[in-house]
């Protein structure tokens, strides 16, 4: 219906090649780009700070471990250390005189150092034991920072971020900060979409499906498997170097715990292993979806002028999200993405139900 | 004793690979599943056995009935208490278990440990050479042993009805000849009824009474196992020509399949 294929026809490789080949989802793209740039005059400053802001932050984070958990096959239980590495990183470097576009870079370059080293362990261990590993690395890296006063400013300090300063212009609107956020998003974006049609992706994809199979076609799980952990860990650190600038302005250890880390893998798999649509969906599940069920159960409780404890109040929510969370999984296992598919799936070959196999 | 009556499995939601299809089985007989790659065969041994749902597949119309039950509300484990076994295409044996292991794996349905070690002989009677590397890692069993223990293992829930998937694959000639030897054999001391998907046309024909054939989720013929043989369509694109060519009458256009799929 919506997804006209009629007529949809390719003349040169160019066009048969697109990332969009049906014109619906072009369009369709070319609305949210619209709407994601306009947002700062359409939304109001609270859901453009609370809402938007953190979740086009958190999409960037969750396609970083979208990279690597879902088209490597590498499961990461550490993710929030490896944007802790890149937060700190950034903000001494920017503190000690650096540029910030510099210091951006070192912060990617910080956090892919340390996530390659950890990363190291997935090339003996697998699945289970690797998750135990990289949970290892979160501990580790909370404990550090924790530790060593040179890096968090002394136990339970808060470290200011500089203002936002890029080619030394500085950036002290709240749209400013989303703009900046929203283009880094968009650059991390553009590159996961397209490394799904590199070789570099084909062979992620092969070492996770089975790295022995890879291997004997010539594709180096060795390789493949280090690289995965750089460019995840890249730009983890980068989505943690952004959430320190943009949205938290400040940075402290508590930020970035084990359940930071939870949310993050959260993210992912509700949104879909190996989606770029997904890890948008994820994001936005995981983090929006509690503050709309607080506010809903809230209103509620107002509303029909319920006697109910201020405790039970809050509580509400949380019950209602983690069921939230296990009805999505159990309905499509395969995440949120999937739910999108199958409804796109449906309308491709509306009005007949099934496609042609 | 089997039938299936129009049924549809779609995959995803939305890819339709069976389109219809009915098939019998009689009480002891032997019937083959007959097609090309991609046919549906497998397809429809999963929608008898239950094994539909981890590969997002659905049986969305149509019945499956065994001795007069609907099965399609029935789990897989459900349907094997009934009497249904299947043997996978690809084996599966577990690896790290030995063969006498496998066996007794598949025994949960038997109270009795004197019948399970009844059974275990009768299989290992069935198949000697189970018996010789009773005790060896089965991961390490080769091709024919491990599809030996295969369908060893799931004789061993003593089943009314042993479907058959692809038990020739990737075994040499030899080992084909002697693997459908002893079904023959099972059948005809258990007098269990066979459901039997093979490529191996040939071979499939001679040990059943009943054949289908199956093209792109149809059945499109069906008959005795001699009828099926002797029908020149099968001949050229299953059992792979007469043999010889006679280069007086020969046409100059390929054949084609004539049935209306």
């Amino acid at each position: 219906m919506f997804y006209r294929l009629a007529g949809v026809r390719h003349t040169t490789y160019r066009s048969a090649r697109q990332l969009y080949p049906i014109p619906f989802d072009r369009y369709l793209l070319y609305t949210i780009v619209v709407i994601a740039i306009a947002a700062p005059f359409l939304f109001s400053p609270l859901t453009l700070n609370s809402y938007l802001l953190p979740w086009v932050i958190w999409s960037t984070a969750a396609l970083g471990l979208n990279l690597l958990m879902g088209w490597a096959g590498q499961v990461h239980l550490g993710y929030a250390a490896v944007m802790a590495i890149g937060a700190y990183t950034a903000i001494h470097s920017v503190r000690a005189g650096i540029p910030f576009e510099i210091a951006l870079i070192l912060a990617g370059l910080a956090s892919a150092a340390i996530g390659f080293v950890f990363g190291g362990a997935a090339l003996r261990v697998k699945g289970l034991y690797l998750a135990v590993t990289t949970l290892a690395m979160q501990s580790i890296v909370d404990w550090t920072i924790v530790h060593v006063p040179a890096i968090s400013g002394g136990s339970q300090a808060t470290l200011q971020a500089p203002t936002l300063r890029i080619f030394g212009w500085p950036i002290e609107s709240d749209a400013g900060r989303y703009w900046f956020a929203l283009a880094i998003c968009a650059v991390v974006t553009s590159f996961l979409l397209n490394v799904s049609r590199t070789s570099l992706g084909r062979a992620l994809v092969a070492v996770r499906e089975k790295d022995f199979a890879a291997a004997i076609i010539g594709v180096n799980p060795f390789k493949y498997k280090l690289l995965a952990f750089w460019c995840s860990s890249f730009i983890g650190g980068i989505a943690g170097a952004v959430l320190a600038f943009c949205y938290y302005r400040a940075v402290t250890p508590e930020q970035f715990h084990l359940e930071v880390s939870i949310q993050a893998v959260a993210m992912v798999i509700v949104g879909g292993l190996g989606s770029v649509l997904g890890s948008f969906f994820g994001a936005g599940l995981v983090l929006l979806a509690p503050i709309f069920l607080n506010n809903l159960v809230n209103d509620i409780a107002v509303a029909l002028n319920l006697p109910l404890h201020a405790e039970i109040i809050s509580h509400i929510p949380l019950v209602l999200y983690g069921a939230l969370i296990v009805g999505f999984l159990l309905y499509e296992p395969l995440g949120l993405a999937k739910v999108y598919d199958n409804v796109r799936n449906y309308f491709f070959v509306w009005p007949f139900r099934h496609a042609r196999h | 004793m089997l039938t299936l009556e129009n049924i549809e499995v779609v995959y995803d939601q939305v890819f339709l690979a069976i389109k219809g299809v009915s098939l019998e089985v009689a009480e002891g007989g032997a019937v083959a599943l007959l097609g090309s790659n991609g046919a549906g065969k497998s397809t429809t041994l999963k929608a008898i056995s239950g094994l539909l749902a981890p590969e997002r597949g659905k049986v969305t119309r149509g019945e499956v009935r065994f001795r007069g039950q609907d099965l399609r509300n029935l789990s897989a484990p459900e349907r094997v208490r009934l009497g249904i076994a299947h043997v996978l295409e690809g084996r599966h044996v577990f690896g790290h278990l030995t063969p006498l292991e496998n066996l007794i794996a598949a025994t949960s349905m038997h109270k009795s440990r004197a019948k399970v070690n009844e059974l275990a002989e009768r299989v290992f009677e069935w198949f000697p050479r189970l018996k010789q590397r009773a005790n060896a890692q089965a991961g390490y069993l080769s091709g024919g042993e491990q599809q030996m223990l295969a369908i060893g293992r799931a004789l061993m829930t003593e089943p009314k009805l042993l479907m058959l998937d692809e038990p020739s694959l990737g075994l040499a000639p030899f080992l084909v000849d002697e693997i459908f030897d002893i079904i023959s054999r099972i059948v005809r001391e258990t007098g269990m009824s066979i459901l039997l998907v093979e490529q191996n046309a040939a071979a499939a024909l001679a040990i059943v009474d009943h054949a289908y054939l199956i093209d792109n989720g149809r059945i499109v013929m069906s008959g005795t196992s001699q009828a099926l043989a002797q029908n020149p369509d099968v001949q050229e694109f299953y059992l792979g020509g007469t043999g010889r060519v006679d280069y007086h009458n020969v046409k100059h256009y390929r054949r084609r399949k004539r049935w209306l799929a």
